[in-house]
This record gives structure tokens, sequence and C-alpha cells, in this order.
């Protein structure tokens, strides 16, 4: 094909006239991505064109602009701005890219703040659960303190209890206030009783050659191991002996189940 | 943000192009109101439809105004538009057969002006195609012409007006 002829057949004018067949016009585009100066010519015509209709333009009313933008933007609500870009040209869209960006964003960290929010509450169960501990702990020593001071404190006699040879082990110390005639009792260890029996302190006298034994209460039967526990006044003794009774005791002691006593 | 952008652009298309879109508009149809709401309706088209504009194919001027010509064509051939001027009184000189260019508004500036340099058959192909947009064939009934000749005169008609461009 003679480009320089087609070009000078006014091709080019009807083409960008819109005078074409779309055969004619289909052809055209075609030569134009084959031959670079049927491009040129082209634009050439069109910025002639655009150059002379430009020149003395007739000024549309002044109300339409406002008229049509109204229209347009109205329509914009319902219908999604088509971005100035022609398909081959299409640009990164950053504000798509930006908005999708915060979105991931919000999720990372909606997700992190609950991961931190679960964390939190998990972190206050565990204190609340040491603080009670604490407190046990606390309450525990406080009473031991307690304890110790008060057989600690002066005029206090403490008195061993040693197995006899019914439970050679045993072992259980009297703490007497010779002041107040309080009576305490630690036991250190004894053998569990039946669950029909159950142990009982006595306090000894020995006046005239006649042993005298005084009531001073039954162990409690869940008696724990190593605590302080207040028994019946004892005015006298001159020895101390736990016996294993029947429950709720005897109001004389089986002298032959004496566990522990001390000398006389 | 978008709708700001949205604003610059349709402001930037105004600005720049309404009054030459206005022009031809009014080259084709006849009476004001028409003319504004032919404008109104390009540029709403042109704003919906901007995502097609293929720039290989064009530069954005001239696909604009072919939209413009296009619809102010659509509209005089609209059957609203010829009931109404059927209804105007008859413009003196305007019985010769062949109509020109229905009656324009506007004829002494843009293409229309450069026309006037043509000799009468030329310009007569120029205005029935271009102005009016009748097909080779329509144009070939009707002046009682093959269709080879309609399609080799009006080139040549361009090839002419080219050179007053």
């Amino acid at each position: 094909m003679n480009i320089k002829e087609y070009i000078s057949s006014g091709i080019v004018e009807s083409y960008v006239l819109g005078l074409l067949t779309a055969q004619e016009r289909f052809e055209f585009e075609k030569y134009c991505d084959a031959y670079p100066q049927l491009k040129e010519a082209r634009t050439a015509f069109e910025l002639a064109l655009e150059k002379q209709a430009m020149e003395n333009p007739i000024a549309p009313p002044a109300h339409l602009k406002q008229k049509i933008a109204a229209k347009i933007f109205d329509e914009n609500k319902t219908t999604p701005v088509i971005p100035i870009q022609t398909a081959r040209q299409r640009k990164f869209n950053w504000a798509s890219f930006v908005a999708a960006a915060s979105i991931i964003l919000l999720v990372g960290s909606i997700w992190w703040i609950m991961n931190l929010k679960n964390e939190n509450d998990k972190l206050k169960d565990n204190n609340a659960a040491l603080q009670n501990s604490l407190k046990t702990s606390q309450d525990s020593i406080a009473q031991i303190i307690a304890e110790a001071n008060h057989i600690q404190k002066e005029g206090m006699k403490m008195v061993g209890l040693n197995g006899t040879a019914n439970s050679p082990k045993s072992f259980a110390t009297v703490y007497w206030d010779t002041t107040s005639h309080d009576v305490y009792l630690l036991v250190n260890n004894l053998p569990k009783p039946a669950s029909d029996e159950q142990y009982q302190l006595w306090a000894l006298l020995k006046t005239n050659n006649q042993l005298q034994t005084i009531d001073l209460g039954m162990l409690q039967l869940s008696q724990k191991p190593l605590q302080v526990y207040k028994m019946t006044n004892a005015q006298a003794a001159q020895a101390f002996a736990i016996t294993l009774e029947k429950k709720d005791g005897n109001p004389d002691p089986n002298l032959q189940k004496i566990y522990v006593m001390s000398d006389l | 943000m978008l709708n700001e952008q949205s604003n610059d652009a349709f402001n930037y298309l105004y600005d720049n192009y309404s009054g030459a879109i206005y022009t031809i508009i009014n080259q084709v149809v006849s009476d004001k109101d028409t003319a504004n709401d032919v404008m109104q309706e390009v540029f709403v088209n042109i704003w919906r439809k901007i995502n097609t504009y293929d720039a290989t194919k064009g530069r954005l001027f001239t696909w604009m105004l072919n939209i413009a010509r296009n619809a102010a064509i659509d509209k005089v051939r609209s059957k609203g538009y010829r009931d109404n001027q059927r209804n105007q009184p008859i413009a003196e000189g305007e019985d010769k057969g062949m109509v020109m260019s229905s009656n324009p508004a506007v004829s002494d500036v843009g293409l229309k002006k450069v026309l006037t340099t043509l000799n009468e058959e030329y310009r007569k192909l120029i205005d029935l195609s271009y102005f009016q947009g009748f097909t080779h064939e329509e144009i070939a009934k009707m002046m009682g012409i093959p269709l080879g000749t309609v399609k080799t005169r009006i080139r040549t008609a361009i090839s002419q007006l080219r050179k007053m461009i």
C-alpha cells in the first residue's frame, strides 16, 4: 500500500470527523498501528481541528455548568465515580490501595487488641489467684505468730508428753499459763483413733499418795497436726496425760490406755 | 477526597472544552433551549463514558467532539424535535427541496465558517454527512448519484477543507 496516497486521500480527516464506516474505521486504526506517519497525520489534523474549534467558541449560558455539575454529582451518589483514565492507561489506583491497606491495618489492630485483652484477662485472673493464695499464707503466718507469741510469753510452762509403751513414738506438748491457768495442747504425733474412740487430756495431781485426775477436755476429731488448741483451765497440775477413751470421753481416765504422759 | 478530585476533573473538562462543544451542538440544532438540553446530555455522557475513551485512537477533544455531534444529530432526528419544529413558522428561503443543515443557530464559526469557502456541491455533501449525520448510502439516494461518487467527492471536499483549517 502507498501510505502517502492513503494519507492524502482524505481518509485521515474523515476518520477524525467520524465520517467513516465501521469497516473503514477498523482498517484505518490497523494502519495507524503499522505506519507511524499515518498516526502523525491524524494527530496533526486533530490538533488543527481542535485549535480551530477553540478560536471563537460560543460560550454556553453561565447557569448550565452548575446544572450539569449537579446532575453528574447527584448521580454519582448512586453510581460510582469513574476515574479519568483509559483501559490501556490504567494507573495504579492509590485510593483503592490505601483503602485496602487501611482495612487490613484495622483488622490487624482489632486482632492485636483482642489478643492483648485476652492476655490482660488471664493476667488479672492469675493475679487474683495469687492474691488469694497470699492472703491464706498471711493468715496462716499471722496465726502461727499469734500462737508463738502466746506460748512464749512470760509464765508459760512448756511440758513435754512422751510416748508410753502403748505408743512409744507418740509425743505431745502442753503449754500451761501459770498465771491465768490456761492450758494449750500441741499434738506432735498420735496415732489416728478409731471412729468410736477419742483422745482425752488429763491433769494429774498427787496428794497424800492419792492420784487425782482432772479432765481437761477432748481432743477434736478433726485436729490438725502441729496446731495449738486451747483446752480446759487447770488450777493445779503436776503432770499431764492423754488417754484413749470412748467417743466424747469418760469422767475418769482408763489408765491402761495412756498414750503420752509427762513426768510427775 | 475522591469527590474533590472528581470536581477538579469536571471543572477542567468543562472550563476547557464547553465552548467548543457548545459550538458544535449549535451548528447542528437550531434553537438555544434544545442546544442547552443537548449540552447537558453530552457532558453527562462524557462523564459517564470517560473510561471508554481510548487515547491510542485519538485525542480527548476529538472523542468529545464526536459525542457532541452525534448527540446533537440524534436530537434533531428524534420525533419530539421534529414535531416541535413542524409547529414553527417556516423560515424564508428554506423550501429549496434540499434543506441545509436544519437551520442551525450558528453558521459563522468553526467548521461551518470554513465550509463557506467550499463550492456549493462540496458544502452540501459535508453538511449532509457531518452536520446532519447521513450515511454515504443515504446521501447517494437523496442526491441520485452513485455511492462511489459520493465517497470520492466527500473525500475531495474534506481534503479541500483540510487546507482551510
